[in-house]
């Protein structure tokens, strides 16, 4: 507070006049129903802002005056002491996920960008499960809901090191695993490297609101991979009722796949035949 | 007298006698709200002796009520006690600090009788033992105590002039606490010309404070009132009152703020009822107002307000709220009165410096904020002048009104055009606004947008900082997923300002 103490106590000359505040030129005075901006809409659209400045008349018997109210009758009651805790203090605003299906609140922007960030963030369109970084739901994408990358990872090593810089590709899933597990330290039962068929749930066929690629009800619902899977198996998927925003802003390899190439279900369920890779 | 000085001292005697009071506090606080929720707030004060700390350790209490008889034979002894009367009557006094003894005494024949005549009377000390009596017998909250105290008004409103002023002062009080027993009260209390003789009180009276404050006090049970308002205001805006309630409201250092609380609370309850302004306007109210503020938020900012101070700091920030809303501009958008900019600071310090102890007061300052702003590009450019804005973006985590309130002041400023928004934007708002647009109640949100399409409009950088501060996926969730209201606007400023297709009548 101190540049306003020394606003208030300004020695010499302390009183500032108004006139001598040097004004900034108005413009562009907002009207509630200016028209829009748009070049090429021919339709006008009707601005559904209100907002205009007002000066609020509030009447003593007004609902908001409630609290000074009643501390001066305290006081005229001889009980105004500040002493005793004579606090009203004030409320913080919650914050509201605005996500539909989880309308959480937290009290803190931490909190709220924290749970954004965990569970909003890099979420599975297709699946919907929640990775905590880009690079694992690439990955999870690539590996889960890419038809052609079984098809490649036949003939070459397509199996990224989950950590991030290391570049190192292998053809297998449980090479991958070895190599997190020697070089880079993880422990064998990294979350996020779990063998798929141990600590898969019973899938069910998630929602597609957009259209993936070839029809939502077949193998990229997740049926395709037998490979390792990556996903978060947080606590949240038990508790996990939030839907995910339907469009993701991450490039999906599932939607460039034109439609018209069928990778078909015949293929596909050879792979799922369990033939499993070196 | 200045009375949070006495209040501390009681409370503070020991931790038991804290206890009781802190829970006390409780009660009466509960029960002030419940009053003020059904309209009927009123209080009656108790006035405070010097004796009455010694007093109150002597005084037995047997715990059994006073009989009438004994009732009866202390009036008898009042009556025929010759030299005693005085002391009969402490007595009698005594007694009457019990309100159980209200009722009973009122009901002793010719109790009151006897009472006004020694009030009436020749004798100054008795009189004065007499106006004790009284005095305890108004704070009943029987109405029919107040009403068979109603024999002793003449002469209450009489000694209003007299020249023994401890006297004067009892009566006041006597009789302000006695407006509120009802409507046959306060009929007879007008017809015998209780705002006249206030008026001359004052008027004779003014050098001596604690008189000052008494009238103010009684004043203010007056116009509380609801039901006699249109009676009582003409009157007290003829009675030339309100020229010395202005003067009074600079508060005298050595006796206390007890008087300028008073003649404040008076002039918030005239300011506040639909009465004819612009004679409180003639008497320059806003100017004093004004500048009283100044002065006390230095003495905040400077941490050096005294105990109590926010009881005259509330209504004159009410006075001042309401009375620039009912204010006609002048050219540039700046009412008369109001001369020195630093009151834009003065209520920034308030604002800032009661938010932990009393957030209405913050809620009310950045109220008064609101009505200087609105349509005023002199108070925009002074807001910005004086580099206030990331004050104000400080108290937008708190609700209850306080971050709407900041809301609409922003809101104000941004309104005025591109140069306030630019500015808006170098204090630091488009952040802030990216954390309300977060919060759960909708009213902040839809105030929120609001905000952030007047700065768009101005200025297509604004645009690109949304863009950093990933506001765009924000309008997303809430144009999807939250109500109408928020829901409209967020869609609009996305076409507007983010997605390059042709507009979509999202009126249907």
């Amino acid at each position: 507070m101190s540049d306003l103490i020394k606003l208030l106590d300004g020695g010499d000359e302390p009183r500032i006049g108004i006139y001598t505040i040097p004004v900034f030129k108005t413009s562009n005075e907002i009207k509630p129903h200016h028209l829009a901006r748009g070049g090429d809409g021919i339709e006008e659209n009707i601005s559904p802002f209100t907002f205009t400045p007002q000066r609020i008349r509030l009447d003593k018997d007004d609902e908001s005056f409630e609290d000074g109210d009643v501390h001066r009758h305290l006081y005229l009651q001889d009980l105004a002491a500040t002493l005793a805790e004579d606090f009203q203090a004030p409320k913080v605003s919650e914050f509201k996920c605005h996500i539909a299906g989880c309308r959480q609140l937290f009290d803190t922007l931490e909190g709220y960008e924290h749970h954004y960030n965990s569970l909003h963030r890099h979420v599975c369109s297709s699946c919907k499960r929640s990775f905590p970084s880009n690079h694992l739901l690439d990955i999870h994408i690539l590996e889960w809901h890419d038809a052609l990358f079984q098809v490649m990872a036949e003939k070459q090593c397509m199996y990224q090191c989950l950590v991030e810089g290391c570049g190192l590709k292998f053809r297998t899933s449980k090479e991958r695993k070895d190599h997190l597990i020697k070089t880079h330290s993880y422990p064998s039962d990294f979350r996020f490297d779990k063998s798929k068929n141990k600590s898969r749930i019973k899938e069910k066929t998630p929602q597609q609101k957009d259209v993936c690629m070839v029809d939502p009800s077949s193998v990229l619902s997740g049926e395709l991979e037998n490979s390792n899977s990556m996903d978060i198996s947080l606590p949240q998927m038990s508790e996990n009722k939030e839907l995910v925003l339907p469009k993701q802003q991450k490039p999906h390899y599932s939607y460039k796949v034109p439609s018209s190439v069928c990778f078909g279900q015949g293929s596909v369920r050879g792979f799922r035949g369990g033939r499993r890779k070196k | 007298m200045w009375r949070l000085k006495a209040v501390r001292h009681r409370a503070s005697r020991s931790a038991k006698d804290l206890e009781e009071f802190k829970h006390k506090r409780r009660e009466h606080e509960k029960a002030l709200r419940q009053a003020r929720r059904d309209r009927q707030l009123i209080s009656k004060r108790v006035l405070l002796n010097e004796d009455e700390e010694q007093e109150k350790d002597v005084m037995e209490t047997d715990g059994a009520p006073v009989s009438p008889d004994q009732i009866r034979e202390m009036i008898r002894s009042v009556q025929y006690g010759g030299e005693e009367r005085d002391t009969h009557l402490a007595m009698l006094r005594k007694t009457l600090r019990d309100p159980q003894t209200h009722l009973i005494f009122t009901k002793v024949e010719n109790s009151m009788y006897v009472l006004v005549g020694q009030l009436s009377g020749h004798n100054a000390q008795c009189q004065l033992q007499a106006a004790h009596c009284l005095q305890e017998l108004s704070q009943s909250p029987h109405l029919g105590v107040g009403q068979a105290c109603l024999a002793a008004t003449p002469y209450l409103l009489t000694y209003l002039s007299s020249p023994s002023t401890k006297l004067t002062e009892l009566c006041l009080y006597i009789l302000g606490n006695l407006w509120p027993d009802g409507a046959l009260v306060r009929e007879k209390l007008l017809a015998q010309g209780i705002v006249t003789a206030l008026a001359n009180c004052i008027q004779n009276q003014r050098f001596n404070l604690a008189v000052v404050e008494a009238v103010g006090f009684t004043l203010s049970q007056l116009l509380q009132e609801k039901d006699v308002a249109d009676k009582v205001i003409p009157l007290v805006m003829a009675s030339g009152l309100v020229p010395h309630l202005i003067s009074f409201l600079t508060p005298d250092p050595e006796f206390g703020l007890g008087p300028a609380i008073e003649c404040a609370w008076c002039l918030h309850y005239l300011m506040s009822c639909d009465v004819d302004t612009s004679a409180l306007l003639n008497h320059g109210v806003i100017s004093h107002c004004s500048n009283l503020l100044i002065t006390l938020g230095g003495a905040t900012a400077k941490g050096s307000a005294e105990e109590g101070l926010e009881l005259l700091i509330w209504p004159l920030l009410r006075c001042l709220g309401n009375l620039l809303a009912t204010e006609v501009y002048e050219g540039a958008g700046c009412p008369v009165g109001v001369e020195d900019a630093r009151l834009l600071v003065a209520l920034c310090v308030f604002s800032q410096a009661y938010l932990s102890s009393h957030s209405a007061l913050t809620r009310e300052s950045l109220w008064v904020l609101n009505n200087l702003t609105a349509d005023s590009p002199v108070f925009c450019s002074a807001m910005l002048f004086f580099n206030l804005v990331p004050h104000l973006l400080q108290l937008l985590p708190f609700s209850k009104g306080i971050n709407s309130m900041v809301l609409r002041i922003l809101g104000n400023i941004a309104c005025k055009g591109a140069e306030y928004c630019v500015q808006l934007t170098y204090a630091g708002l488009l952040p802030a606004l990216s954390a309300t647009l977060r919060m759960a109640d909708p009213d902040v949100v839809t105030l929120s947008l609001e905000v952030l399409h007047l700065l768009s409009t101005c200025s297509p950088q604004v645009a690109e900082e949304f863009g950093r501060l990933n506001i765009v996926p924000l309008l997303e969730a809430i144009k999807y997923y939250n109500e109408k209201e928020q829901c409209v606007r967020a869609s609009y400023i996305l076409d507007c300002y983010f997605h390059k297709h042709p507009m979509v009548d999202h009126q249907s």
